[in-house]
């Protein structure tokens, strides 16, 4: 039983390092990021790139983080440019089909040119004790990422002026405006953060089993049920919903089976959003 | 006086179903081209269905393939389980397209989730559908997929019969979608989609007339998705894909014009040539479908019958 | 002496609809100037205009004798030109400091000082600096919009409708204060529904009526007009 939850607990803070830069894309760009999981995809991909030209996997990882930060800037400053542009629905609309089309795209692209590159870590020792409990390397490692990934991303948030600046352009753009601040470029910084922690996700995701490219729509799939159910704009909600989501998702896949577990998820979701539509911790106005 | 507002409509539909009647002949023998056509016809209809769905009432339902695919698997399934008729299973197959269809849209509309919920929700499906597919794999045979060669559809068997009787399914769509438009729920279709929070105000029940497009676009999905199954000889996961309906339906919208009789129709051939263009790239089509769809989206959004609309002062349906 | 703001001919529109029918007017420096009018009739709207938050159809916009119609408001701010909207626009998850910390952005490092300045202005603010804005009653919300506004090291101040939502003890506080800025030296442009304090505030008044200047003139006399008693004093 412990150990099941262990496990959710870890699978919930990889699902929450996911969702977390969508909630941050939606909260400062309005736009919801559906090529969020080919991100990841990116990352994974070329970390595998990385080993397989011979250069050392610590560092392939992070050059891996660095090329689906590279990827999203480039994306943020390219083709979300018109979505920017507009405001409100028609903004999120155009954000949609864009990311969508820019899914496809990334999906397209990757299966041609690797269609049989995927990323897998081996880790030296497989598992560890302690305390008596026998610990997976990776669960213990992915957390630990997760983990100090989160705490760097609240310091951040809470003790800069970046951060403050960050956190006001989410809850209050206009407000932000007023103050004389530009949304603009933070944006844009956001969203190169958002798609290093995606990559950062898919990084991780290869200690585990294998990410290849046929992955990334059910990461966006998963990140996207965390984000909605914690509520898309508030950070704290997203990593709460996701060691939740993560937990059930455990006992579920151990229960019934993994086929299953998703419409348990989505159903869980569902519930949630029907008992509380704006996400569990949203700020209710 | 009545009947001549409607005069560019009649004579749309009159057009579209001679040209498309007469387009086997040109074909002449090849089965690979009639192939290509018939294929192009249930895309068509499919964009329809998208069409009332998205384009009238803005419901981003990002599950098309999955709704096909459910009543289509459903149908088949009882049809070769129970063995029963395919002809007595489709109409179960739609209706319970209509009920998931409706369902999604009921669940955003009542609790005014927007956008981001039926987006979300309906993307998730898309993906929980082909979990299930090749989860119950006794059922559905998972990735194999089941031949539906065998369970006595006759007609939809042979190449010029189906293709006509594929017609005839999507004439009927576009007929159903002309009086669906000329009626009530027309009006409050474009009252909604212009502007939700005033027609709300003005007294038009949102939600009944989101639910009802939701559900008839989905019954029309479900039709569509089930006749395509037996149409083909067999049924697989990957016929209902994303990458194989979804996107293929946005593209052409955005080429053909949403919220217009003409745009299924337009975009349709002109993604059915494309299609033939792309063929050589093998499997980077949908790469060029992706590109193409981010740059319809931010330049050609409204497609083609609004940009003919413009340089054509005739009103094009 | 040429004005601080002056606009010519300004014309709003929101899409089709025409909101603001060639308004002009200027606010000299030092200046407490006000615009009062029903609501609807553009109000609001002017303030946004001159704010940057909407793009004139047409007109000019002059600040300090050079063109802004057109600037976003992100960088009016830096300019001086502050605005203070109707729905305050607060951070409702950040503290009262931290709201009105993110008002000095432009300023950040001299924040300390504008900060005890503020702070000795609203009080009742340096006992709730480290409360959530969003849970602040209506007038305390003010004082953080209207502090916010001055954290930034404004020239001008644009007050939209500050009293909005007020107990009247609360507005005949603000307007202590308001007067204690003026005083300081504040240029300050003001749109109000609450004409009696509006007039007894400012100097000179426009009155706004369906997009267009009806009257403008001292305040002073605006009062004593019989058309302003009728139509915004309740006076028979």
């Amino acid at each position: 039983m412990i150990a099941i939850l262990v496990d959710g607990i870890v699978q919930g803070l990889q699902l929450s390092l996911m969702a977390v830069g969508i909630t941050l894309i939606y909260g400062l760009g309005g736009v919801l990021n559906l090529a969020h999981g080919q991100f990841a995809v990116v990352g994974g991909i070329a970390t595998a790139l990385f080993v397989e030209a011979g250069v050392n996997p610590l560092v392939a990882c992070a050059l891996g983080i660095l090329s689906a930060g590279v990827f999203g800037f480039v994306v943020d400053r390219t083709l979300l440019l018109p979505a920017y542009r507009s405001a409100g629905e028609e903004r999120l609309l155009l954000g949609l089909l864009i990311t969508l089309g820019l899914s496809f795209v990334v999906n397209g692209f990757l299966d041609y040119k690797y269609p049989n590159i995927s990323l897998t870590l081996k880790l030296a020792t497989p598992s560890f004790s302690v305390a008596g409990i026998t610990v997976r390397t990776a669960s213990a490692v992915a957390a630990a990422i997760a983990i100090v990934a989160f705490i760097l991303l609240f310091a951040f948030l809470k003790g800069t002026l970046l951060g403050k600046v960050v956190r006001s352009i989410i809850q209050n753009e206009v407000g932000a405006g007023l103050c004389g601040i530009n949304p603009g470029r933070i944006r844009t910084l956001i969203v190169t953060l958002s798609a290093m922690m995606a990559g950062m996700g898919g990084v991780v995701q290869g200690l585990f089993s294998s990410l290849g490219t046929e992955m990334g729509n059910e990461l966006t799939s998963f990140a996207l049920i965390v984000a909605v159910v914690g509520g898309v704009r508030s950070i704290n909600g997203t990593l709460a919903a996701g060691v939740l989501l993560g937990i059930v998702n455990a006992f579920a896949s151990y229960y019934v089976g993994a086929y299953l577990t998703l419409i348990i998820l989505l159903g869980t979701a569902v519930f949630t959003i029907l008992l509380r539509p704006a996400g569990l911790f949203a700020y209710r106005t | 006086m009545k009947k001549d507002r409607y005069l560019a409509d009649y004579v749309t539909l009159l057009l579209v179903a001679v040209v498309l009647a007469l387009v086997p002949l040109g074909v002449g023998d090849s089965a690979h081209y009639l192939r290509i056509v018939t294929l192009m016809l249930i895309y068509m209809a499919y964009a329809v269905a998208f069409n009332i769905i998205f384009g009238h009432t803005r419901q981003l339902f990002l599950c098309i393939g999955a709704l096909a695919g459910s009543s289509a698997y459903l149908s088949v399934v009882l049809a070769t389980k129970m063995f029963l008729s395919p002809w007595a299973t489709i109409p179960l197959g739609i209706v319970f397209a209509a009920f998931l269809g409706g369902a999604f849209s009921y669940v955003s509309v009542r609790r005014g989730l927007g956008v981001i919920f039926v987006g979300v929700v309906t993307l998730v499906f898309s993906l929980i559908f082909h979990n299930l597919i090749l989860g119950l794999r006794e059922l559905t045979n998972g990735e194999t997929g089941i031949e539906t060669k065998a369970l006595g559809v006759g007609v939809l068997q042979s190449g010029r019969g189906s293709y006509y009787v594929i017609l005839a399914v999507l004439m009927a769509s576009l007929v159903l979608y002309h009086l669906l438009m000329r009626s009530r729920a027309g009006t409050a279709f474009r009252a909604i989609a212009d502007d939700e929070f005033a027609a709300e105000l003005v007294g038009i029940d949102v939600t009944f007339f989101k639910v009802l497009a939701a559900s008839i676009g989905s019954a029309l999905l479900g039709a569509v998705g089930a006749i395509y199954a037996y149409y083909s000889g067999f049924i697989s996961p990957t016929e209902y894909a994303l990458v194989s309906v979804d996107i293929v339906v946005l593209v052409t919208l955005l080429l053909g014009g949403m919220g217009t009789l003409l745009g299924p129709v337009l975009g349709g051939v002109l993604f059915a040539v494309l299609d033939e263009l792309v063929r050589p790239l093998g499997r980077l089509n949908v790469l060029v479908y992706g590109v193409l769809m981010i740059v319809l989206v931010i330049t050609f959004r409204h497609g083609l019958v609004a940009a003919l609309r413009k340089i054509i002062k005739v009103r094009i349906p | 002496m040429s004005a601080l703001i002056a606009v010519e001919g300004l014309q709003v529109a929101y899409g089709d609809m025409p909101v603001v029918k060639g308004v002009s007017l200027e606010v000299q420096q030092g200046e407490a100037v006000a615009v009062i009018g029903p609501n609807g009739a553009g109000k609001t709207t002017l303030f946004k205009a001159i704010a940057g938050m909407l793009k004139p159809r047409s007109g000019k916009i002059l600040y300090q004798g050079a063109r802004i119609d057109g600037i976003r408001h992100c960088d009016t701010v830096k300019r001086g030109v502050v605005y203070v909207p109707a729905e305050r626009e607060l951070f409702p998850q950040m503290t009262v400091l931290e709201n009105l910390e993110l008002g000095a952005y432009t300023n950040y490092k001299s924040r300390r000082e504008r900060l005890e300045f503020v702070l000795r202005l609203f009080p009742r603010l340096a006992e709730r600096r480290e409360q959530m804005a969003g849970t602040l009653s209506g007038g305390e919300q003010q004082m953080v919009a209207v502090g916010r506004g001055l954290m930034a090291k404004p020239s001008i101040l644009l007050l939209d409708e500050p009293s909005t939502g007020l107990a009247p003890l609360f507005v005949s506080e603000l307007y202590r204060q308001l007067s204690r800025l003026k005083a300081e030296g504040l240029t300050i442009l003001l749109a109000e529904q609450q004409v009696p304090h509006a007039l007894s505030f400012s100097e000179r008044a426009y009155v706004l009526e369906n997009g267009g200047i009806r009257l403008f003139g001292k305040s002073a006399d605006l009062l004593g007009d019989p058309e302003i008693q009728r139509s915004y004093l309740g006076m028979v």
